[in-house]
């Protein structure tokens, strides 16, 4: 039997190229997201800076939320704190002390920004000052000149210094802590490979003023005496510094201390993979079935008289399933090393548009190639399932019946399995207007359409012949000869169209619902920003600080209705605890009291604003009610840097669906941030005071300080927006990649389809149609197939999207821009005639002759 | 019932009726046929479009099922068997020839003869396929694909894979439709031969009067009835008993059901 599927493979190559092109380019697609999971699972944050420290001791960034339930029920989720967890210096002492030791390097890292650099580092906000001390963490090796000793000396890293055009004993205005100062450049160091962050290094004397939190680092760089075994001297610092929410790292999760928020990237990461992975498995499913069942359905003579001499369905059924094995084997050996070029690829991608921070080293190993493998076989198994069923329904006497267009499609099955899907995507439409939201919206989203798809591909044949006999007299009226024709065959066709069709609705389906889901996400999001936006403009300091008298300064501006301090963090209630609380924790905002007591007053619901000094906090009326604590009551927080804080609720907000933050204090939230400081002033405006004469009043009373710009409402909506949209382009870009998947499938049914006319079309030469004429026939039969293909994508598409658009926005028209729509249009015409008449060409480019007619 | 002689009857037909659509527009493809086909003759069925010979040779051969009525072969009623034990028995005690797609394009000639063993899990006696494939005359293209032979040579492939199990019955349904006059006459010469040579039973649909007098006898049907016998048939016989066959039917339905279908 096997003998007899290679030869069916060996003679029929052409038929079965479109199902192992399916698989490949699943298989491969698969493997990248694959790629992009495991690289999430693993978050592998190689050490930069710290990578010459074989040990690092840094803070326990984690943090067990309170205990809910009791008894066997009672449970703790664990969540990352949001700011770094600093340790104290004298913490040096004990490390030195641990036998093997040779010394410890604390490692600092503060605000600088060198105001001439037009770049930045790779990584957004890694552009940090450092001493000159943790220079040999990395190590950075000075090229030039000498290292900083005194206040005002600094050395530049190369890829700083090089985009500056700074050497040694040039001058750079950087900005610290403080304000913005004119340095003397001693030096520049080079690590000798990229680094993802950019470093600039102060004198030692210096560095110890500039960093937020005196008398605390980040972390510790240990050096090990010669011969020292750095697992055995890692397990004996990590006994001597236990009870001090420290951890001792080695190897590469050292990078954990050194880039804290990566780790976040990882779950977006898993996010991603998994919403598109799971797509693409669908996607690869649907078009492997599709293509299979085609090239079988296309065997009907063959299969029929195999059942008429004696072939069993079972026998017919492993026949199919070795087929579709060894192909669905061969596209997925094929797809291996292309997937991992991909995956590969898209990391770059995810790391170009900003949305992966690169230090996250892409790991690409044993197990998506094993998820890989088990889409590509289990794609091409299910698809001989759907097939073998098919052929086993293929009745013996249709061997010897010489019309072979089959037009009994809608069994049971076929209904059954067609209701079923409806049913699953009303259930996940359901769930992700009222439940899921963020970028989980997709992963719900995207398998309801590919739901929906199935069901109207199940029942594509019955559709396909309503619609090709309302389009049939319009076209036999407009369409001339060929018209005519092809609105023939409509009607005689409609089954093997109904197989064009398919495709052609599953990728213009997804396309505009994928797209519309991406526009009106960032519409929906924009307009909620804005209109929780409650400043009219802000003040932004280079210097990562404010001065101290900024606040007071900008208040007095004519016009200036109310100005706050504006810093955000995040936080967790210890007691009462809220059982509901998981590891998003509680969202944190300092603000200043004075400024927002009269403009921000229209929040409270009960309480007062302006009470808001030392240890207090407002609360969200809904937070509130469920931690009972309302105005006066204390409670303990557990703040972004893991300390605890005992504050008075002076107030509690209404809450809207934008925004829910708790308000503190900023002078209090600030040192408990990883910048130590607010670096920015919320400007509300008096009524009646237009954007224009708030900036430029702005502009005038804070202009000449250091490092200070002003901004105005657009501006910040502009800003957000712009963060938004990088998100959403990476969306883009994996639909992009999924549409490209089924659009091939698209081409390579249509080919397939098309090729195998090729005896009707000798024969409608022979009797005399011109090429011309057969062209034009066909063209206008692409036509036909398009414009059901595409009605009905929409309709799929529309399916999910109108109430999704409802759900959001309360207006069931999604948002995004009109041409995408006539794009999608455009391309699925402009692919399925070109698809069709290509492959109508080739077949007529020889002479007609009987032979042409010879069965195969 | 028609062939009282001593030999027995490997294939039985008594009071078969087959019915086609539902209730409300139903066909009767075959009314009450009562027919047999004995050891080692070669019967010719023949009768207008619509007669019902196709339905005849499909519920003789099993593949399809009667409404009423029973066949029987070799003595097995086949109308009480379901579809997987027919399919063995088509496998088995069965051999077909079509007018067309008769092989695997993706096998060769010796492959194409094979398969009914292949499917049944046998192995084939080179000797014997050997012997089958010299017999119907294609010693030297024991290896050439169907692409690579003549409408003539493919019928005759088909006939080898019909032989090749050593078939109770052999059913031909129009096997030299789309052939020229010679390559026909080389295939109906080897249905007969392999009559003669191996008391092969062999029961052919046919609407070609030169075909159906290579033939032992030839069943007439009309509108699903057998109507008429001819033993001994000769082209000219059968042609005009055809022609008669015709008149009578149009007399009744002028239009005759194919060309209401085709202006519908």
């Amino acid at each position: 039997m096997l003998a007899l599927v290679l030869r069916t493979l060996r003679y029929r190559t052409g038929g079965f190229i479109a199902t192992l092109v399916s698989v490949f380019v699943g298989t491969a697609v698969m493997l990248a997201c694959g790629g992009l999971m495991e690289t999430g699972v693993r978050t592998v944050i190689p050490p930069q800076r710290l990578a010459a420290a074989p040990i690092v001791v840094a803070g326990n960034q984690s943090y067990d939320l309170p205990t809910v339930g009791h008894g066997e029920d009672a449970y703790h989720e664990t969540a990352t704190l949001s700011e770094r967890v600093r340790l104290g210096e004298g913490l040096a002492n004990t490390i030195s002390g641990v036998p093997g030791v040779a010394h410890v390097v604390p490692d600092v890292s503060f605000h600088a920004d060198v105001l001439a650099d037009p770049g930045g580092s790779s990584v957004p906000g890694t552009q940090a000052g450092h001493s000159w001390v943790s220079a040999e963490l990395a190590p950075y090796r000075l090229t030039e000149g000498v290292a900083p000793i005194r206040e005002g000396e600094v050395v530049l890293d190369s890829a700083t210094a090089g985009r500056i055009g700074a050497h040694a004993g040039s001058k750079a205005d950087i900005a610290v802590h403080g304000g913005v100062r004119s340095y003397q450049v001693t030096g520049v160091a080079d690590a000798g490979r990229r680094m993802a962050g950019d470093a600039v290094f102060f004198s030692p004397a210096e560095a110890g003023g500039l960093r937020p939190a005196a008398g605390q680092v980040d972390a510790f760089g240990v050096q090990l005496a010669p011969g020292a075994d750095v697992t055995a001297v890692s397990a004996q610092i990590a006994a001597a510094v236990r009870d001090q929410h420290a951890v001792t790292l080695t190897g590469d999760a050292r990078g954990s201390a050194e880039f804290a928020r990566a780790a976040g990237d990882g779950e977006l990461l898993i996010i991603l993979a998994a919403v598109f992975g799971g797509l693409a498995a669908q996607v690869a499913m649907f078009v492997v079935a599709s293509t299979l069942t085609l090239s079988v359905q296309q065997r009907r003579r063959e299969v029929a008289m195999l059942r008429a001499i004696g072939a069993t369905p079972r026998q017919l059924s492993r026949m199919i399933t070795g087929e579709s094995m060894i192909i669905g084997a061969l596209g997925t050996a094929l797809a291996i090393f292309p997937g991992m070029l991909l995956g590969d690829w898209l990391f770059g991608r995810l790391t170009g548009f900003g949305v992966i921070q690169p230090v996250l080293k892409f790991e690409q190993g044993f197990y998506p190639v094993v998820a890989a493998a088990i889409v590509g076989l289990g794609s091409a198994w299910g698809a001989a399932f759907v097939a073998a069923r098919y052929a086993g329904r293929t009745r013996p006497v249709e061997a010897m019946r010489e019309t072979a267009i089959p037009t009994r499609w809608l069994t049971p099955t076929r209904l059954w399995l067609g209701v079923s899907s409806l049913i699953g995507a009303v259930a996940l439409a359901y769930l992700t207007i009222t439940v899921v939201d963020g970028p989980l919206a997709a992963s719900t989203a995207g398998p309801a359409v590919t739901l929906v798809a199935t069901a109207v591909a199940l029942f594509a044949p019955g559709l396909t012949k309503l619609l090709a006999g309302l389009l049939r007299r319009p076209i036999h009226a407009l369409g001339g000869l060929p018209g005519y024709l092809a609105s023939l065959n409509a009607r005689a066709r409609w089954m093997p169209m109904a197989g064009a069709v398919t495709p052609i609705m599953l990728a213009t389906g997804l396309a505009i619902f994928m797209l519309y889901f991406q526009t009106t996400e960032v519409a929906v999001a924009e307009k909620q920003y804005s209109d929780s936006l409650l400043a009219d403009a802000v003040v932004t300091s280079a210097t990562g600080d404010l001065p101290p008298d900024l606040v007071a300064k900008v208040q007095q501006a004519p016009g200036v209705g109310g100005a706050t301090a504006f810093v955000t963090s995040k936080g967790y209630n210890e007691k009462p605890s809220d059982p509901t609380q998981d590891e998003d924790g509680v969202d944190l905002t300092g603000v200043t009291a004075d400024g927002i007591a009269q403009a921000w007053g229209s929040i409270v619901a009960d309480g007062k604003l302006d009470a808001l000094h030392g240890n207090t906090i407002a609360l969200p009326a809904d937070l509130a009610q469920r931690l009972g604590a309302g105005v006066g009551a204390k409670i303990v927080m557990r703040l972004g840097d893991g300390s605890d804080a005992t504050l008075d609720v002076v107030a509690t907000l209404r809450t809207t669906a934008a925004s829910a933050s708790a308000l503190m204090p900023a002078e209090t939230l600030a040192p408990h941030t990883a910048a130590g400081a607010a670096d920015r002033i919320l400007v509300m405006a008096k009524p009646g005071t237009g954007e224009a004469d708030l900036l430029a009043a702005l502009r005038g009373q804070v202009g000449g300080a250091d490092g200070v710009q002003v901004a105005g409402r657009e501006a910040l909506t502009k800003a957000f927006v712009a963060e938004v949209q990088a998100n959403a382009w990476v969306n883009y870009l994996i639909v992009g990649l999924l549409l490209v998947y089924a659009a091939i499938s698209m081409v390579n049914t249509l080919v397939m389809a098309t090729a195998d006319r090729r005896r009707e079309f000798g024969l409608q030469r022979l009797i005399g149609s011109t090429r011309g004429q057969v062209m034009r026939m066909m063209a206008v039969e692409a036509g036909i197939v398009a414009a059901i293909g595409v009605f009905l994508g929409t309709l799929v598409a529309a399916s999910m999207l109108v109430p999704f658009s409802a759900a959001v926005s309360d207006s069931p028209v999604p948002s995004g821009p009109l041409w995408i729509y006539l794009v999608i249009l455009g391309l699925a015409v402009v692919l399925t005639v070109v698809a069709t008449c290509a492959p109508t060409w080739f077949t007529l480019r020889t002479r007609p002759s009987p032979s042409t007619l010879a069965p195969e | 019932m028609y062939q009282q002689d001593d030999t027995v009857e490997v294939v039985r037909l008594l009071s078969v009726r087959k019915a086609y659509g539902k209730n409300g527009a139903q066909v009767l493809a075959l009314d009450n046929v009562t027919a047999g086909f004995a050891r080692g003759t070669f019967t010719a069925v023949m009768g207008p479009s619509g007669s019902g010979k196709s339905t005849l040779l499909h519920c003789a051969a099993g593949l399809d099922k009667p409404t009423s009525g029973t066949v029987t072969l070799g003595g097995t009623d086949l109308s009480a068997m379901r579809e997987i034990e027919l399919t063995k028995l088509r496998r088995d005690r069965i051999g077909f020839v079509f007018q067309a797609f008769n092989l695997l394009p993706a096998l060769d000639v010796e492959q194409n003869v094979t398969l009914p063993l292949r499917l049944a899990g046998r192995r084939a006696d080179p000797a014997f396929v050997r012997r089958v494939i010299e017999q119907v005359g294609l010693g030297k293209r024991r290896h050439h694909r169907p692409a690579e032979l003549s409408g003539g040579q493919q019928q005759r492939v088909a006939i080898a894979r019909a032989l090749v199990t050593h078939p109770e019955v052999i059913f031909a349904d129009e096997p030299t439709g789309a052939l020229d006059t010679r390559s026909a006459q080389e295939v109906l010469s080897l249905l007969r031969e392999a009559k003669n040579a191996s008391r092969q039973t062999i029961v052919m649909v046919t609407h070609d009067p030169v075909a159906a007098s290579y033939a032992d006898r030839v069943l007439f049907l009309a509108d699903g009835r057998v109507v008429d016998e001819l033993r001994q048939p000769n082209p000219e016989e059968v042609a005009r008993r055809m022609t008669a066959l015709v008149a009578r039917t149009e007399q009744r339905s002028p239009e005759g059901p194919w060309l209401s279908e085709l202006t519908r």
